[in-house]
C-alpha cells in the first residue's frame, strides 16, 4: 500500500503539468534551384525541430546527408563538393517566434520567426515568415525562405555542368506534438 | 491510524520536494538537450567520394556506380611520346593510337556493379563484376572501404588454337581509404590467368600470377585533383631475356565537371585493360615510351523522380 501510495506520488507531478514544449520527428524539408539544364531539387523528412511555446524558442536540425536528391551523382556532389557534409553534417536554426502564441487553442497565426541560422557552418542572422496551425493541441509549422549560397561560403565552381543559381529555395513543413500528448 | 497520517504527510512532503525538483529540471531542459535527445547528436554514415570515378589511370576503384546508372567511359592512349616513335614527327604520340578502351559500367544496386569493355590492344573483350562489401564510415568504426572484382576477359578467333587458348580471367580485391577530404589512398591485389601466355613471345609459359597496385589522389581544388598510379606484377615473365617488362605508372589530372569526369594522364602502359597492363607492358619511361592518355567519363541515371516535391 505504502509503495502504491509513493508510486502515485512520484507520477502525478509528472502528467499534471503542462511543458509547453512541443517536438517535431520528421518534419519536411525541401531545397529547390533552378538551373539551365535541369532543375536541382532534394528533400528530406529526417529534419527534427523542438518549439517550446513558454519562452517561444524554437530550434530545427537536419542532417545534410538525409536530402535526397533524383540524381545520385548529384547527391554526391550535393554532399562532397558544395555542402561538405563530412565536415558540417547538419544544417541547424535557432531562434524565436516573434508573435505570442497560444496552443491551448485551435488557431491559425502568420509569425514571423527570428533567428541564426547555421549552414556550411557559417552562421547568419535571418527573419523567416510562415505560419502556425494549431489544432487539437497539435501544431503545424510552415515557412518559404531563400538561403543565398554566398551567404553561407557554398561556392558554385564556373566549371560546373549545371550552374546553379546563386540562391535556393527552401521550403519547411513540420508536425509538432506536445510531449504531453505523447506520453499519454 | 497514526502511521497512515505519517505516511500521509510524507508523501504530501514527497510530492512537494518532486514538484520542485521538476520545475528546476523542466528548467535546465533547454531545448538543446532535447534536441540532442531526439537524435540530433552526431550519427555515423558512409564515406562519400573516396573516388571521384570507378577508375583513375590504371586502377579501379572502390567507387561503384549508383543503382540504375549507366556510366560510359572511353579511355584512350596515344603513342610514344618521344623515343623512336615519337617527337615531332608525330606531334608527341598523338599521330598514333596505343588503345581505345570503351566501357559500359551499370549499377544493378548500390554496391554492385556490372560492367562491359571493349579494347583496341588484343580486340579483348571484357565482361566484369565488382562487389564493394565495406564501406569506410565517418565515424571511423570501418576505417576502410573495400571491394571484390571478377572479370572474364575473351580475345577474337584467329591465332588461337582452342577457345580456352582465347580466355583471360582476373580477380581482385580493392581496400581505400579516403584519409582527408583531400587525400585517398587505394591498395589492389589482382590474380590473373591468361589461358594462353602474355606478351605471345617464344618462351613466355606464364600463365598466371599476382600482381600489386598502389594509387592515389591529392585535390588541388574541390573539383581537380592529381592522380598517382602504380602497378607491379609479380611474373616471372621479367626473367625472360627476349624481352623487358616494366611496371606501368601513371601520373594525372581529373577533372570533375559536374555529370562527366575528365582525367588527362601521363603512363609508359600501352594497354587500358588490367588483363592487358598488367602482362604486357613493355614500354619504359627511359626510352621516352610514355604516352598522353585521357578519361571521357558520362553518368547516365535510369532513376524515375524518387521524390514528391
Amino acid at each position: 500500500m505504502r509503495f502504491f501510495y509513493l508510486f502515485f506520488s512520484l507520477i502525478l507531478p509528472f502528467t499534471n503539468q503542462d511543458s509547453g514544449i512541443f517536438i517535431s520527428k520528421g518534419a519536411k524539408i525541401t531545397i529547390f534551384s533552378s538551373a539551365p539544364i535541369e532543375d536541382i531539387k532534394a528533400v528530406s523528412a529526417q529534419c527534427i525541430s523542438v518549439y517550446n511555446s513558454q519562452t517561444n524558442e524554437l530550434e530545427f536540425s537536419v542532417p545534410i546527408r538525409s536530402f535526397q536528391f533524383d540524381k545520385a551523382l548529384m547527391q554526391e556532389h550535393f554532399n562532397d563538393d558544395y555542402m561538405e557534409s563530412e565536415k558540417y553534417p547538419k544544417a541547424l536554426f535557432k531562434g524565436k517566434i516573434v508573435e505570442k502564441i497560444n496552443t491551448k487553442a485551435d488557431n491559425l497565426y502568420k509569425v514571423m520567426v527570428s533567428g541564426e541560422l547555421t549552414i556550411h557552418g557559417v552562421k547568419n542572422e535571418c527573419k523567416v515568415p510562415g505560419t502556425l496551425n494549431i489544432k487539437d493541441g497539435a501544431i503545424n509549422m510552415m515557412a518559404d525562405f531563400d538561403v543565398k549560397c554566398a551567404d553561407y561560403n557554398i561556392k558554385i565552381p564556373q566549371i560546373a555542368f549545371y550552374h546553379i543559381a546563386e540562391s535556393i529555395k527552401v521550403k519547411i513543413s513540420a508536425n509538432y506534438q506536445s510531449i504531453n500528448n505523447k506520453s499519454k | 491510524m497514526k502511521k497512515y497520517i505519517t505516511i500521509f504527510f510524507i508523501l504530501l512532503f514527497t510530492q512537494h520536494v518532486l514538484a520542485q525538483k521538476t520545475d528546476t529540471l523542466k528548467k535546465n531542459t533547454s531545448i538543446d538537450s532535447l534536441m540532442n535527445a531526439m537524435g540530433a547528436g552526431n550519427h555515423s554514415e558512409p564515406v562519400l567520394g573516396t573516388f571521384k570515378a570507378s577508375r583513375l589511370i590504371l586502377s579501379q576503384t572502390t567507387e561503384t556506380v549508383k543503382k540504375n546508372n549507366l556510366n560510359f567511359l572511353i579511355i584512350h592512349r596515344f603513342g610514344d611520346f618521344s623515343g623512336t616513335y615519337g617527337g615531332g614527327q608525330s606531334l608527341g604520340g598523338l599521330d598514333a593510337v596505343a588503345d581505345v578502351y570503351f566501357d559500359f559500367e551499370y549499377g544493378l544496386n548500390d554496391h554492385l556493379n556490372i560492367n562491359f569493355g571493349r579494347s583496341t590492344i588484343g580486340g579483348l573483350l571484357d565482361l566484369g563484376l565488382k562487389y564493394t562489401f565495406i564501406h569506410q564510415t565517418t565515424d571511423d568504426a570501418i576505417p576502410l572501404s573495400m571491394s571484390a572484382g571478377g572479370e572474364i576477359g575473351i580475345r577474337p578467333y584467329g591465332s588461337f588454337n582452342s577457345f580456352d587458348g582465347r580466355l583471360s580471367t582476373l580477380f581482385k580485391i580493392i581496400a581505400a581509404r579516403k584519409f582527408s577530404p583531400g587525400f585517398s589512398l587505394l591498395i589492389s591485389s589482382t590474380f590473373l590467368r591468361n589461358n594462353s601466355p602474355l606478351p605471345t613471345i617464344n618462351g613466355n609459359n606464364e600463365q598466371q600470377f599476382l600482381s600489386i597496385a598502389v594509387a592515389t589522389r591529392f585535390k588541388i581544388t574541390k573539383h581537380m585533383g592529381f592522380i598517382i598510379d602504380y602497378a607491379h606484377p609479380f611474373t616471372n615473365a621479367k626473367q625472360t631475356s627476349t624481352f623487358t617488362l616494366y611496371d606501368p605508372l601513371g601520373f594525372g589530372i581529373e577533372i570533375e565537371t559536374g555529370g562527366h569526369v575528365f582525367t588527362l594522364n601521363i603512363t609508359n602502359s600501352r594497354g587500358i585493360n588490367d588483363i592487358n597492363y598488367l602482362s604486357n607492358t613493355t614500354s619504359d619511361y627511359g626510352k621516352g615510351q610514355y604516352r598522353i592518355g585521357f578519361t571521357i567519363s558520362r553518368m547516365f541515371d535510369f532513376n524515375r523522380s524518387k521524390t514528391n516535391y
